[in-house]
């Protein structure tokens, strides 16, 4: 606890030393304290990915915070000419699979049927803040280089299912539009081929056969949406995301790579990276304030820090479950895997949140931005978007080996 | 869970049997800010099956099994109104059920500033609703009614 007390006192000039120089990584960032910059690596297994103020809705911004996005192009299933490219698609290693906004989508993409009624397949997915409503099709999709054929892809909003069965839309507030969603779409690349372990056994309330009723039901595995990467003809054990470091005010914006296969490429080499294996959730063990939190994880998804610290103050008049220290903390975390293997002496900043959005309004790259975990979560350290930043980390998917270990990891 | 000192464990049982063979039949889902044995409806609703119910020092508590695995526990306070709700499992329970008249004012709440795919944190008037949870992973959370719960109950103890 003293070596916590002294970390706190200290400020930003440890932090610029400390918690944001490990690492290199391509790309380019814009701003104040613009980081490494270079060009990403060309491969035709890389995709350019942002972290932006999001896509544009009748003119203006949607202004996101902590969000990497890339750009992905859909076509028919098997058509070359009838494609189109949708930029702002979140990249997200904490869900699978691809899902599109319909307002963007100028296709009309063919329909699921289930084999054993031709109803069509539906699916409810929840993201916890709502629910998004909408057919799965199928689709060729191109994001880098890379094609997966006839890819399963959940189409949100689709004018074609407008009646959301009462247990969907009793999930909350529906996410069915750009703004709601905050997104053109969400590409999940988890460590995982599906985001559900049973739902070709056991109805969860995801997804749905609808003729002219909709109704639960199960899904053949082959049917569900996977994610993307497991469906490359080649690189297709994983996904790298690469971003530069960027000072502790923030920035603009910030340019990296999503570099798909791990040690498939000269470009996608392990190298001396690190495996910490995680569990059938997705989820390892990190150490903070001498408590190990056995349900923690790293997530590209999340737009912030969130842990449980009584010791910091949260914000008083608005967001209330982020943080707003009096002053910036440098904090000490460990992460361990599921192998066994630690990762100490992680350090990671705690700025005051309203500071920091207020002092510099342009900026959607927040490195210090940091909030609370719920009640009930209390065995949890979520690392989002800001543990990214300044490294090079891999996401193995489950089951397949590579130079340094076998997925399901995460490896940096 | 609580830890009861030896001699409560007997008494704790036999409130619990008795709580459970006044209401247990009944209260498989009750709903925020309404009456403890005012909500059969909500069994048929849900398809569940109510796993235990739990007297602790302030408030009862009723746990319920959802058909998909989802867990739900719903806090009773001494004059007989549910004051909170909690949930954990495969996928959030529904919530239009759940949280009963509170349900559109949750949905109505502006959006956060900070909002992601993966926190969930409205405050309303009166109710506050938490969550967070990831695909694969699960879903946890809570929904409250600041104003009533009972004196004595840390917010702590709502999961």
């Amino acid at each position: 606890m003293a070596l916590m007390r002294a970390l706190r006192m200290s400020l930003s000039a440890a932090l610029c030393l400390v918690a944001i120089s490990c690492g290199g990584g391509g790309g380019s960032s814009v701003g104040v304290g613009s980081g490494t910059s270079s060009p990403p690596p060309a491969g035709n297994n890389v995709a350019s990915v942002i972290v932006d103020q999001g896509p544009t809705v009748n003119g203006s911004p949607i202004g996101s915070v902590n969000t990497l996005f890339t750009t992905i192009t859909v076509c028919a299933p098997g058509s070359t000419t009838s494609c189109q490219t949708i930029d702002h698609i979140q990249v997200d290693t904490g869900s699978y699979g691809l899902r599109l906004l319909a307002p963007v989508l100028t296709l009309t993409l063919p329909v699921e049927k289930l084999a054993n009624s031709s109803n069509s397949l539906v699916e409810c997915t929840i993201f916890l803040d709502g629910y998004s409503w909408g057919p799965v099709v199928t689709a060729d999709v191109q994001i880098g280089g890379e094609t997966a054929q006839s890819l399963p892809v959940q189409v949100i909003g689709d004018s074609r299912f407008p009646t959301v069965p009462a247990n969907c839309s009793g999930m909350g507030t529906a996410e069915d539009t750009v703004i709601a969603f905050g997104a053109n779409g969400i590409l999940g690349i988890g460590p995982f081929e599906l985001g559900c372990g049973d739902c070709d056994t056991v109805t969860h309330g995801i997804y749905y056969a609808c003729g002219t009723t909709c109704a639960e039901t199960v899904v053949p595995t082959a049917m569900q949406e996977p994610n993307p990467v497991t469906r490359f003809a080649a690189d297709n054990n994983g996904s790298i995301v690469d971003l530069p470091s960027v000072a502790p005010t923030g920035a603009v914006t910030l340019s990296g790579s999503l570099i798909f296969g791990i040690d498939t490429q000269s470009n996608n080499q392990s190298g001396p990276q690190t495996v910490l294996t995680v569990n059938g959730l997705a989820e390892l063990t990190m150490t903070f304030l001498g408590q190990p939190l056995t349900n923690s994880f790293m997530d590209s998804g999340s737009n912030g820090i969130f842990f449980a610290d009584s010791n910091i103050a949260p914000c008083t008049t608005t967001d209330t479950d982020f943080y707003c220290p009096g002053n910036t903390l440098t904090l000490a975390l460990s992460i361990q895997g599921q192998n066994g293997v630690m990762v100490n002496n992680l350090t990671f900043g705690v700025g005051n949140a309203q500071t920091m959005l207020n002092n510099n309004p342009s900026f959607n790259v927040f490195p210090l931005l940091a909030g609370t975990i719920p009640a009930g979560n209390s065995g949890t350290f979520d690392y989002g978007l800001a543990f990214f930043y300044g490294k090079r980390v891999a996401v193995a998917v489950e089951g397949n080996k590579t130079s340094v270990g076998t997925g399901p990891y995460i490896a940096f | 869970m609580p830890i009861f000192r030896s001699g409560e464990i007997k008494i704790t049982a036999l409130l619990c049997t008795v709580l459970m063979t006044a209401l247990g039949p009944r209260i498989a889902g009750a709903t925020l800010g309404e009456p403890e044995i005012t909500v059969q409806s909500d069994v048929a609703q849900f398809r569940a099956s109510i796993k235990s119910s739990e007297v602790r020092v302030g408030y009862r508590i009723h746990e319920i099994q959802l058909p998909g695995g989802t867990l739900l526990r719903e806090f009773v306070a001494p004059d007989g109104n549910v004051f909170a709700v909690a949930w954990n499992g495969p996928t959030p329970p529904n919530l239009r059920q759940a949280l009963g008249k509170y349900f559109d004012a949750m949905i109505s709440a502006p959006k956060p500033k900070f909002a992601d795919h993966r926190h969930l944190q409205i405050q309303q008037g009166d109710l506050v609703v938490q969550g967070s949870g990831r695909m694969r992973a699960g879903f946890s959370g809570r929904a409250y009614l600041a104003s009533a719960i009972p004196s004595g109950v840390n917010l702590g103890d709502l999961h």
